[in-house]
């Protein structure tokens, strides 16, 4: 049997089982979805949102792109973020990036691998901008970490930064922000940083 | 009702005190009722109902739950009583009974109670509803023959549940009538929000002005209404203190001699040990606070009671429903109302005895049939059907047991219904076969045991020739050896139907069966 038969048969099997286990699972789901999350997390394989939170189908609305990238001139990403924020209302929005992540170590080093390398610009920016601490790191793992962590920070602080957050907070005093590392070693999530609505931004950065 | 559960038991003492006192008004007749079923003195009843209130109550870890004699036990005592020769002898049997529960209570026999499952229970109380509905229903019409609280569906005067409705309304008594019907009315008035929402008036429990509106217009009727009014057989009737104390005795120890005696105490244990433990479940299914009684803790505070309830000459006790379903829908807070009520019992036989045939047992009738009404309440029968067949199935064949033959019955009955259906979906659900197109899928959902051998087989008999199957079950740990085997066979008599048969490999499959080599 080819492999992508195997994911329909997979597929079969998953929605029988769901029906058996709550007949309704679909009923509900068919006309709408209330989630509360967004999450912008990298595209990675290893890192699955619903399965790394246990969460269900309707729970999690979901943008995934290589190395959890937040850049306010990437439309696909900003219309997710406008139609989660405005429309779905999400009560939070996380931003999640991992250890050993490829894209961050493509980011610090020399090598071309096409067309990506004008997306990871953005991670060699972060880099650029942090050089002092990051080049005082005994080895380039615990580079690679902290890189890691930084471009998770500095992607919700660009959430920040768009007139989408600004005026839902506002609005509706809503979402929550916050900054997520995943361990792909042990499977843990840690949280590095949390922005609530009605914190204080950078003057130039402000919108009335 | 914001009171804190963990309170000491004086902490809602009002609460406590009113509703002992209902509880008190419904066990008198009882106690006396279930005496006369088993045949024995009507004092031994009295005796358990003090001992059953007081003893249990402050040895036992349940604030709500009522002990005292059993209606359940009522045939068993019968029986044993004829079968030593003397109540005395019995009473020693009794003692002993009390020894083996207590030795139960630490060998931790209590667990068994953790077993019943919930929608069983739920069928007994609604079945002990409905009999008590159908067995008050001619004493709320005035035909007081049967005595209180039997609950078996054949009675000893050969009449049946139903049949005994009949004569009932055959015979009616309408000063009875009257009486039944104000009560219930003003129960049903008192229960209404009107009254809930008054922070003084529903402090007093309706059950109690039900007794006192019975009392009232029995006195109206004898004064104005002579016809009307009741008397003798229709009233609560406590026997005096020197008449009761004519069947007071000690237990007799030279039948230790007699084998026949441990028999029957090993089967009194057993069993009120059992009515005991499914009674304090429903308790703490009752119980608002949702407070959870420890099971060994009650078989100890049941075997003590017993004991010394068999030394002083006593009916043997279990906790029992009906008067803590009544505790607890007059608003019993703690335990503090069961003792009460086992002080009342005593204080009433001991000092004024004569001053409770006052009240009417149709006025009393009309409390049980509220207390049935609760137990087996139509929002109770809809919950258990929403649930799906697999509880509405073992709740109503355990209310139709209970209801044609007796309580342990129906929860044995019950038992095996409830288990057949917890089988029965496990050996479904675990191996699921699906197709798409001429490929198909036979997976493992649960832990595979050989109880789950003829559904395999008939799942890889299901799948037609020329197709291709895959066969998945990583996320399952234990395979039983037959289990495997049928898959070995199937791998090879697919062969004929040219069958393509792959077991699904992974890296993370818990099964060595499922698991792929891995290359590093």
């Amino acid at each position: 049997m080819k492999t992508h038969e195997k994911l329909l048969l997979e597929n079969r099997a998953w929605a029988a089982l769901q029906l058996e286990r709550d007949p309704e699972f679909f009923n509900r789901l068919e006309h709408v979805q209330t989630p509360e999350f967004l999450w912008i997390g990298c595209s990675d394989s290893r890192v699955p949102a619903n399965e790394i939170t246990n969460t269900q189908p309707g729970e999690i609305f979901v943008h995934r792109n290589i190395a959890n990238i937040v850049d306010h001139t990437d439309l696909n990403m900003m219309s997710v973020v406008q139609y989660a924020v405005e429309v779905l209302q999400v009560k939070h929005i996380i931003v999640c990036g991992h250890y050993g992540c490829g894209g961050v170590k493509a980011a610090m080093g020399n090598s071309s691998f096409g067309l990506i390398d004008n997306w990871l610009r953005n991670i060699k920016d972060t880099y650029y901008n942090n050089r002092v601490e990051l080049d005082n790191l005994k080895d380039a793992s615990t580079r690679a970490d902290r890189l890691t962590e930084l471009n998770v920070i500095h992607g919700v602080y660009n959430l920040v930064k768009t007139n989408i957050i600004q005026r839902a907070w506002k609005d509706w005093n809503k979402p929550v922000l916050h900054g997520w590392v995943y361990r792909l070693s042990d499977g843990i999530l840690h949280d590095l940083c949390k922005v609530e609505p009605g914190s204080e931004i950078e003057r130039v950065y402000r919108f009335d | 009702m914001g009171t804190n559960p963990n309170q000491s038991i004086f902490g809602s003492y009002r609460q406590d005190l009113t509703a002992s006192v209902v509880v008190f008004f419904v066990a008198i007749p009882l106690c006396l009722g279930i005496s006369l079923a088993s045949g024995a003195p009507l004092i031994s009843g009295l005796i358990a109902g003090v001992l059953g209130g007081i003893v249990t109550g402050l040895l036992s870890g349940s604030q709500l739950s009522v002990s005292g004699p059993a209606a359940g036990l009522a045939s068993i005592v019968l029986a044993s009583i004829s079968d030593l020769g003397t109540f005395q002898a019995f009473s020693a049997a009794v003692v002993l009974a009390g020894v083996i529960q207590l030795v139960l209570g630490y060998a931790k026999a209590g667990a068994i109670g953790y077993f019943f499952p919930s929608s069983v229970i739920k069928g007994m109380l609604a079945g002990i509803g409905l009999i008590l509905i159908l067995k008050q229903i001619p004493h709320a019409l005035g035909d007081d023959k049967d005595y209180e609280g039997d609950e078996s569906f054949l009675q000893p005067d050969n009449q049946n549940t139903f049949t005994e409705i009949l004569a009932a309304v055959m015979n009616l008594s309408t000063g009875a009538v009257i009486i039944s019907t104000a009560c219930l009315a003003l129960l049903i008035f008192w229960g209404s929000d009107r009254i809930k929402k008054n922070a003084v008036l529903s402090i007093i429990p309706g059950p109690l002005l039900a007794v006192v509106l019975g009392v009232v217009l029995n006195l109206f009727f004898q004064n104005s209404f002579p016809e009307l009014a009741l008397s003798g057989i229709h009233m609560v009737d406590l026997p005096a203190l020197d008449e009761l104390s004519a069947g007071f005795s000690l237990p007799d120890w030279t039948i230790l001699n007699d084998a026949r005696v441990f028999t029957i105490a090993i089967t009194l244990a057993l069993v009120a040990s059992l009515e005991s433990l499914l009674s304090i479940e429903a308790a703490d299914k009752m119980d608002p606070f949702k407070r959870v009684t420890p099971l060994n803790r009650e078989l100890k505070a049941q075997g003590v009671t017993n004991m010394i309830s068999g030394f002083l000459g006593g009916l043997p006790v279990t906790s029992v429903i009906v008067r803590t379903s009544a505790n607890v829908s007059s608003g019993a807070q703690t335990k503090l109302s069961t003792i009460a009520h086992g002080f009342f019992i005593a204080t009433a036989v001991l000092l004024f005895p004569t001053a409770l045939e006052y009240i009417p047992l149709s006025a009393l009738a009309a409390i049980l049939l509220q207390v049935g009404y609760k137990l087996s309440s139509p929002s109770l029968w809809k919950e258990q059907f929403k649930k799906g067949l697999d509880q509405f199935i073992p709740f109503s064949v355990t209310i139709l047991v209970i209801l044609l033959t007796n309580l342990l019955m129906g929860i044995f009955i019950g038992i095996l219904i409830a288990v057949y259906f917890v089988l029965k979906s496990n050996f479904h659900s675990a191996v699921l076969v699906v197709n798409h197109g001429n490929n198909y899928m036979i997976k493992f959902t649960k832990d595979v045991s050989f109880l789950n051998k003829s559904p395999l087989l008939k799942a890889v008999e299901s799948i037609p020739g020329n197709s291709k199957v895959l066969i998945e079950g990583s996320s399952i740990q234990y395979y039983d050896n037959d289990i495997l085997e049928i898959l070995n066979d199937f791998k090879i008599s697919a062969l004929k139907k040219n069958i393509d048969v792959e077991i699904k490999k992974t890296k993370n499959a818990l099964h060595p069966f499922f698991k792929s080599e891995t290359i590093d």
